[in-house]
């Protein structure tokens, strides 16, 4: 019983692949699926971050702005001749610029990160106003799509950024000091001070992970829109929490895992696609997914409880 | 009779807080419960005051039985409780907080602020307190909001008012105050419960005495005819003594010494020194500053004076992390909230000092051996070491905060209150765990209010009052000695006035 609530959100995926792939002949396709993949990839990288994050007690809400931010700095590279390469390495480091600012802000001035990233969520979307003139930026190379678009041998390449990014987080979660320190924080930050773990740098390098991998998200935003929007990923925040939470992480903090975010991500990604294809009004789309939000944490705190 | 208690239990969890609760008070009358450290007597009080529901036993208000499901229950019935820390809303003015949640209103059914500013006004003046009606709580001192709470229990017109350690936190004039208080109170027929365990200001409040020792109720009687000695006997008690005795060694070198250290505001000019080998024992009464000393040791508070040396380093700890990059660990005394991860594995909170990784990243295999033989060593039973820290029972909890230091390596351990919440057998193994630390060459400073375990155990005692080191005493001296140092202003003549 114990294993199949916690196998719930998992099941609730295969339910929903299940109930589309009957309901609807146009969902079990190659073409629809694999967007499915490419619409989910942006805020399924963004989400992982965010995993580390709320393990760590944490939250971030400015992930939507640096999301832009990243977006935008790296087609500017591109526009000023920077080759492809070099631009989305601007992006993912301009991503990480801004978590790194995050984190400090957190750590030194001992501010919740609530509040801090409810700042800086302002801060930076103006900033990319400022820099950007409130202008998108056109002037890409058409090569620059391949990183949202492409495929490799028929596979969607961002499927395998996801994996790649995926198996990174969770390499970082299970297999290092880092990871460990970040649960550690999470669960209990006093008795992490009591054992002389470094919080402060630790907290600090979350957020500048969380930033590097929103960067990366920008930059495949971009290159699907192949415009460097100043106005892109707004709300994205929230759906990269929704992500987290919905697969068992707890604001709490202490609990969290990728394979769980990920499929929180696909159950959201599903949702909106299934409403689409059953030609469910966008209106009541946002009004189911938020249920679901509601749904997956009750069923998850009942769980918890029941197993004190 | 206002009140009777019989035979009132109390568990929580595995851990018994009260088993045989007896008092009763009548009105008119202050009566004194008294106990060391963990006695039961908090427990017993908020169980009088609908705080927490008995687990057995019985309860009689005005001579009929009672079972308060929470406060409210009992306020109803005029029992009102002055806590030990303030539960005020502080963002609110006092006259607000004398009336939070029985505002009083005017006749369109809305508060009437001008109706509770004057009876808070009038009730203020009447007894002089140093208050305004207008004032935050939040600006007030730790006396200033007992006073708030006295006031909330006389306007709400209750017949028994129970004060749980009112003047650990206040000052001289301020006790004399609260005393003066709670006299009016009893003449006007109000019972008086007070919880103490000064003994410097017990003669001029109470009319009769409870002792509590272990959860029990051991003695009561008339303030009058009891002796400052028997009282002392009856609180600290005999027969655990013969449970566990330490063999001492012989002491090695001097490996922690702390000099002039003064941290304000709970440590004043506190020098003493603990060797490899050595168990040394800190006693004193709650808020004598031992637990500060701890952690300005430790880096968590920083030291306004004062140096320390560990081993014949002189060193400068500025946090945590300093103190254990220098082999210095705290055991601290609330295990949940600063020790102990409750929701990580078993396994990960004994490395958590200590992760075996190289260039960052983990070793499992050496942190499974590494818990596998913490597991062993000291004795912790769980199922594996994958189990939440937090599914434990209290005795293995704290062998779990122990071995992540042992895993460490640390040489200098500050126990603060160790068995506290753990029942006797795993006491004694922790006892045990120290004794084999000692003997290794560790250095161990102790805290602890329970003073038949700092004899068991320590080599030497060294007692604290008032922030000061009051004195120290060999480790076969007597409770009475100890409780003498921690409770009177200055040497014996004045244990004979009492």
């Amino acid at each position: 019983m114990k294993t199949v609530q916690r196998l719930l959100p998992f099941i609730t995926l295969i339910i929903l692949f299940a109930a589309l792939s009957i309901a609807t002949p146009h969902f079990l396709t190659a073409t629809n699926l694999s967007s499915v993949v490419r619409q989910t990839a942006v805020f399924n990288i963004m989400a992982l971050g965010m995993t580390l994050i709320i393990i760590s007690s944490g939250v971030d809400l400015s992930v939507g702005s640096i999301l832009a931010m990243g977006g935008l700095m790296g087609t500017m590279a591109m526009s000023k001749g920077q080759p492809i390469l070099a631009g989305v390495l601007v992006g993912i480091l301009t991503g990480g610029v801004f978590g790194l600012i995050n984190g400090a802000l957190i750590t030194r001035l001992n501010i919740s990160p609530f509040i801090v990233t409810l700042g800086t969520m302002g801060i930076v979307r103006g900033l990319a106003l400022v820099v950007s003139n409130g202008l998108p930026v056109h002037e890409i190379p058409k090569a620059f799509s391949f990183l949202g678009e492409g495929t490799v041998i028929g596979v969607p390449f961002v499927l395998l950024l996801l994996v790649a990014c995926a198996l990174f987080v969770h390499f970082l979660l299970d297999h290092t000091r880092l990871g460990r320190y970040t649960f550690a924080i999470g669960s209990n930050v006093d008795a992490a001070i009591y054992a002389g773990i470094p919080v402060k740098f630790h907290t600090t390098a979350i957020y500048a992970i969380g930033g590097l991998l929103t960067g990366l998200a920008g930059m495949i935003e971009a290159s699907r829109l192949m415009t460097g929007q100043p106005t892109a990923g707004q709300g994205y925040e929230l759906q990269a929490i929704a992500a987290v939470v919905i697969g068992g992480g707890s604001l709490r903090g202490g609990e969290g895992s990728v394979t769980g975010t990920l499929i929180g991500g696909f159950i959201m990604g599903l949702l909106a696609n299934g409403c689409d294809l059953l030609g469910i009004n966008p209106y009541w789309q946002q009004v189911i997914i938020g249920a679901v939000i509601i749904l997956a944490v009750s069923v998850d705190e009942l769980r918890k409880r029941r197993a004190v | 009779m206002l009140l009777e208690l019989k035979g009132v239990e109390k568990r929580f969890g595995g851990v018994v807080a009260l088993r045989k609760g007896d008092l009763s008070v009548e009105a008119g009358e202050v009566h004194l419960v008294m106990g060391e450290n963990g006695a039961g007597k908090s427990t017993m009080m908020k169980i009088i005051a609908g705080m927490y529901e008995r687990d057995g036993g019985e309860m009689k208000w005005r001579g009929e039985s009672v079972n308060f499901a929470n406060p409210v229950e009992a306020a109803k019935c005029g029992i009102a409780m002055v806590h030990q820390e303030s539960l005020l809303a502080p963002h609110l003015t006092v006259a607000e907080n004398i009336f939070l949640g029985r505002e009083m209103s005017n006749r369109f059914g809305l508060v009437d602020r001008g109706a509770m500013f004057d009876r808070a006004r009038r009730l203020i003046e009447e007894h002089h307190f140093p208050l305004k009606a207008e004032w935050k709580v939040e600006r007030l001192s730790p006396a200033g909001k007992q006073l708030v709470e006295i006031c909330r229990a006389i306007e709400h017109g209750s017949s028994l008012l129970i004060f749980d350690e009112p003047t650990s936190s206040l000052s001289e004039a301020e006790t004399h105050e609260v005393f003066k208080i709670v006299r009016t109170l009893r003449d006007r027929g109000t019972g008086v419960i007070y919880i103490t365990h000064r003994m410097d200001e017990l003669r001029s409040v109470g009319d009769k005495v409870t002792i509590l020792r272990d959860g029990e109720t051991v003695h009561s009687e008339s303030m009058a005819t009891l002796s400052t000695r028997n009282m002392i006997r009856y609180m600290v008690g005999r027969e655990v003594a013969s449970l566990y005795v330490r063999e001492p060694v012989p002491p090695g070198k001097e490996m922690l010494r702390v000099h002039n250290l003064t941290s304000p505001p709970a440590v004043k000019d506190v020098s003493l020194t603990v060797r490899a080998g050595e168990i040394v024992g800190l006693a004193g009464l709650i808020g004598a500053g031992r637990t500060e000393l701890c952690r300005a040791i430790f880096g968590l508070d920083q030291p306004s004076e004062g140096q320390i040396w560990v081993g014949d380093q002189q060193v400068a700890i500025r946090n945590p992390r300093d103190a254990v990059r220098y082999g210095i660990a705290l055991i601290p005394e609330d295990r949940q909230k600063t020790g102990l991860a409750r929701e990580l594995p078993i396994s990960w909170n004994v490395a958590m000092a200590n992760v075996p990784s190289q260039y960052g990243i983990l070793n499992h295999g050496a942190e499974q051996d590494m818990t596998a033989k913490s597991i062993e060593r000291l004795r912790i039973r769980c199922d594996s070491g994958a189990q939440k820290a937090g599914r434990l029972s209290g005795g293995n909890q704290q062998k779990v905060v122990i071995s992540k230091w042992v895993a460490r390596g640390a040489q200098v351990f500050l126990f603060d209150e160790p068995t506290r919440g753990i029942d006797i057998g795993a006491k004694v193994e922790v006892f045990e765990v120290m004794d084999e630390l000692a003997r290794q060459g560790a250095a161990i400073l102790m805290v602890s209010s329970e003073l038949p375990e700092l004899l068991q155990v320590a080599d030497r005692i060294l007692v604290m009052r008032q922030g000061h080191l009051a004195g120290e005493l060999p480790g076969r001296t007597t409770q009475e000695e100890i409780m003498r140092l921690a409770t009177l202003p200055s040497s014996g003549t004045e244990l004979e006035e009492l």
